[in-house]
């Protein structure tokens, strides 16, 4: 559809049987519309794009308001970039996750870098029996059957959800041949990778970094939206690990520390010191 | 009675041209008896090789000649599979068997009765067009007769491409102009009929029989009388073997997967009509890679290799079955090349088909999650695909457990086991991470430290004191600790006496 009217290209020279009359007056234009209001996936800089699908809502209203579509895309990666592993990067997933599972598809898990424990999961909400997890480093090759298997994972489009280590220094192509998988998948597919990888380009739409802000509080810095870039870090509060009383202390900092423990002796022998955690709330 | 025959006039070389590896699509093949040339295919009469001709006269010809040996053994197991492929039209199913003349060719002929099947069918233009469409993945070329007779049809189908007698009228109609040589017995005395100047099967039928009798023997007459539909000709239809078994002997020996793979494909493309034959999915099946003797190095190599594959879930479709077989091929270390391939399959299981859906559904889903863990694991090998459950042991190393997920488990997603997380605390709370040694720490005004810094303790002690019923043994104290970036880590305090250096201090897991 054109949205410019035809009339507006004016011949250059009036018709020699109109000298004497007027010049013929401009045509008002009709107003151009947004890009936005035309269709779902056309976007201006400094605006937020829209998915075509639903978002998936991550959680923490403050990270859906700075996240395109309202939440976690699908059919694409979602990078995320941490310094080591236990920053709180299965607390901000947990929710999306979980909602997976509720809706009865399946969540995999790729390469996890340590053993995970499954009282800890469950205690998050993870139904522990229906997640699957995949192992591909004790393979001779490196590197390449972990994507593989990612790939094929994401091809089929019948995994709910995926949670995947990837080795360091990946090359741009691998990462590029995993977003083009992605297309398939239904769901939200995330990819964890080291800090130092926020130096290279990606090819995945989204990209965060992921830092510990304090106790149960996690830093989340965009690197990468479709969208307007968003220069201070997000401060997300974790489903708490703490009891208060003990944040309480790790706010105000290691100089004052359980006194108790500061003070215990060298023995071989130790008696400790009971804090009463339900007294104290 | 309406029958169905297919002759197949170029199955020797079709079945030769299966033991040959993939690249010779196009290369001249040609059959011989050691002498003379026996038959050739397109490609070989091309280049002016045609059957009668020398051995050498051939190669003169076409030097690219690959030459073989007719094997009635291989021609019937390619006759097996089209007899099993036409058995899902019909429960009677005939294989004629050679007539024992003296050079009479094989028959090579399948029949059908398919009276009781038009109708299922829609009609016998659509039996015949799927008959057609079931057969051509086969790749056989086919003359089709029908005819109210099994031996008119047979003998229509000899000669012509496809022909179709709807009832005897027509049936004598066309057989009357047809030469003598069609029917075997025809063919042995053909000089002499010739010599007498008969040649159609008509001018036969006018003689006296007697005579007929007398001069060539009964056979002549009994084979007219059933082509014509004079006489009732009772055939013996063929049953189904109890479990799968088929021989591939390769022409050339297979060095790479890909040679083996080919081989393999068309074993599988045997089983598929034996497992639809019986409306049947296959659960388990083994391929046998025979070796080479003089090229094992010594007797210790052994002289086969089995590859055995199980499905989580029943299936024929020969592609997903050639997926899986290629990914564990691709991790078997063969020791020597191999020259035969047998493929053997019992365990089946008959079920109604799954039905194709359009939109995905929970069922399709669950299927195709086992089709793409059964792929997962016969690339990455058994014991790398996992689940894991939670134990009630309070040591934390041993409080979860990692089950492998077995190749013959059907997954399926049952309903949501999952709690809310309830903020309770009196529970106590457990890092995601686990490290699967803990690491000690060293200490400094006793508190511990995590490369170089100090750990703030934040939270505990949680007292754990358990295992005495085993050798594993736990005296911990566990605190929950801050790191100086803000992560939080979960280390404990032994209690039991313990050798110096050592103060104690184990990082046991982080907070995910």
């Amino acid at each position: 559809m054109d949205l410019v009217p035809a009339a507006v290209s004016a011949p250059l020279s009036p018709p020699p049987a109109a000298v004497g009359s007027a010049p013929p007056r401009d045509t008002p234009r009709r107003p151009v519309p947004a890009p936005e209001t035309l269709h779902p996936t056309l976007w201006l800089g400094h605006q937020l794009a829209r998915h075509a699908d639903v978002a998936v809502p991550s959680g923490f209203k403050m990270l859906d308001a700075q996240l395109p579509g309202g939440g976690w895309p699908r059919r694409a990666l979602t990078e995320l970039l941490l310094p080591h592993a236990g920053v709180g990067e299965i607390r901000l997933l947990c929710a999306s996750l979980v909602a997976t599972q509720k809706a009865g598809r399946l969540v995999m898990l790729f390469d996890p870098p340590s053993a995970l424990s499954a009282h800890a999961l469950a205690q998050l909400g993870f139904d522990v029996e229906q997640l699957l997890i995949v192992n591909t480093r004790t393979r001779v090759i490196p590197g390449t059957d972990s994507l593989w298997a990612l790939e094929q994972a994401l091809k089929s489009g019948h995994v709910g959800a995926v949670l995947a280590w990837l080795p360091p220094r990946l090359q741009p192509e691998r990462l590029r041949r995993l977003q083009l998988a992605a297309h398939n998948h239904d769901g939200p597919a995330f990819v964890l990778r080291e800090t130092s990888a926020a130096q290279r380009p990606t090819s995945a739409p989204l990209r965060l970094a992921l830092r510990p802000g304090g106790a149960d509080v996690l830093a989340v810095r965009v690197l990468k939206r479709r969208g307007p870039p968003l220069e201070a870090p997000l401060q997300l509060e974790l489903p708490p690990v703490l009891s208060s009383m003990a944040l309480q202390r790790a706010r105000i900092g290691p100089s004052a520390g359980l006194p108790a423990a500061a003070n215990a002796s060298s023995l071989a022998l130790h008696t400790a010191t009971f804090i009463n955690l339900a007294a104290a709330g | 009675m309406l029958w169905i025959a297919l002759h197949l006039p170029l199955l020797s070389l079709e079945s030769f041209a299966a033991t040959l590896p993939q690249e010779s699509g196009a290369q001249p093949l040609a059959l011989t008896d050691g002498l003379k040339i026996l038959s050739a295919n397109a490609t070989a009469r091309a280049l002016g090789v045609k059957p009668g001709l020398k051995r050498a006269t051939a190669l003169a010809l076409a030097s690219q000649l690959v030459l073989g040996q007719a094997s009635a053994a291989r021609d019937e197991q390619a006759l097996v599979t089209v007899a099993h492929a036409a058995l899902a039209f019909t429960p009677i199913v005939v294989m004629l068997e050679a007539s024992g003349a003296v050079g009479a060719p094989p028959p090579h002929t399948v029949l059908l009765d398919v009276q009781g099947s038009r109708r299922y069918f829609g009609g016998l233009r659509q039996l015949v067009q799927r008959l057609h469409a079931v057969l051509a993945p086969l790749g056989h070329a086919l003359h089709t007769g029908i005819a109210p007779t099994a031996l008119g049809a047979t003998v229509l189908a000899r000669l012509q491409r496809q022909t179709y007698c709807a009832d005897r009228a027509a049936l004598h109609a066309a057989l009357d102009p047809l030469p003598v040589w069609l029917i075997g017995p025809g063919r042995e005395h053909w000089d002499a009929l010739e010599g007498m100047g008969l040649r159609t099967l008509a001018e036969l039928r006018r003689l006296p029989r007697g005579g007929l009798a007398r001069r060539f023997g009964p056979a002549v007459l009994s084979e007219l009388d059933r082509a014509y539909g004079d006489c009732p000709d009772p055939l013996e239809p063929i049953s189904l073997p109890p479990s799968f078994e088929s021989r591939l002997e390769l022409f050339a020996r297979a060095d790479t997967t890909e040679q083996v793979l080919y081989g393999a494909g068309v074993l599988l493309a045997r089983l598929v009509p034996w497992l639809s034959a019986q409306h049947a999915f296959v659960r388990r099946f083994t391929l046998v890679m025979q070796h080479e003797p003089r090229w094992r190095r010594d007797a210790q190599t052994p002289a086969a290799t089995t590859l055995d594959v199980a499905l989580a879930e029943p299936s024929r479709d020969p592609a997903h079955l050639l997926v899986l077989l290629r990914e564990r091929l691709a991790q078997v270390e063969l020791p020597a090349p191999t020259i035969e391939l047998r493929l053997h399959a019992e365990d089946i299981v008959r079920r109604p088909p799954p039905n194709d859906e359009l939109f995905p559904t929970a069922r399709s889903e669950s299927e195709g999650l086992t089709r793409l863990i059964e792929r997962l694991q016969a690339r990455l090998g058994p014991g790398q695909v996992q689940r894991i459950a939670a134990v009630a042991d309070h040591r934390p190393e041993r409080a979860t457990v990692v089950h492998v997920q077995e190749a013959t488990q059907h997954w399926s997603v049952r309903a949501f086991a999952g709690v809310q997380p309830e903020q309770n605390p009196a529970t106590p709370v457990r890092p995601v991470w686990l490290l699967q040694q803990p690491q000690p720490l060293r200490e400094r005004a006793s508190g511990p430290l995590l490369d170089g810094q100090p750990l703030q303790l934040l939270s505990g002690p949680e007292r754990i004191e358990s295992g005495w019923w085993d050798a594993a043994l736990a005296e911990r104290d566990y605190y929950i600790a801050q790191l100086a970036d803000g992560a939080l880590v979960w280390v404990y305090r032994a209690r039991l006496p313990l050798a110096a250096p050592s103060q104690g201090w184990f990082l046991q897991g982080r907070f995910g």
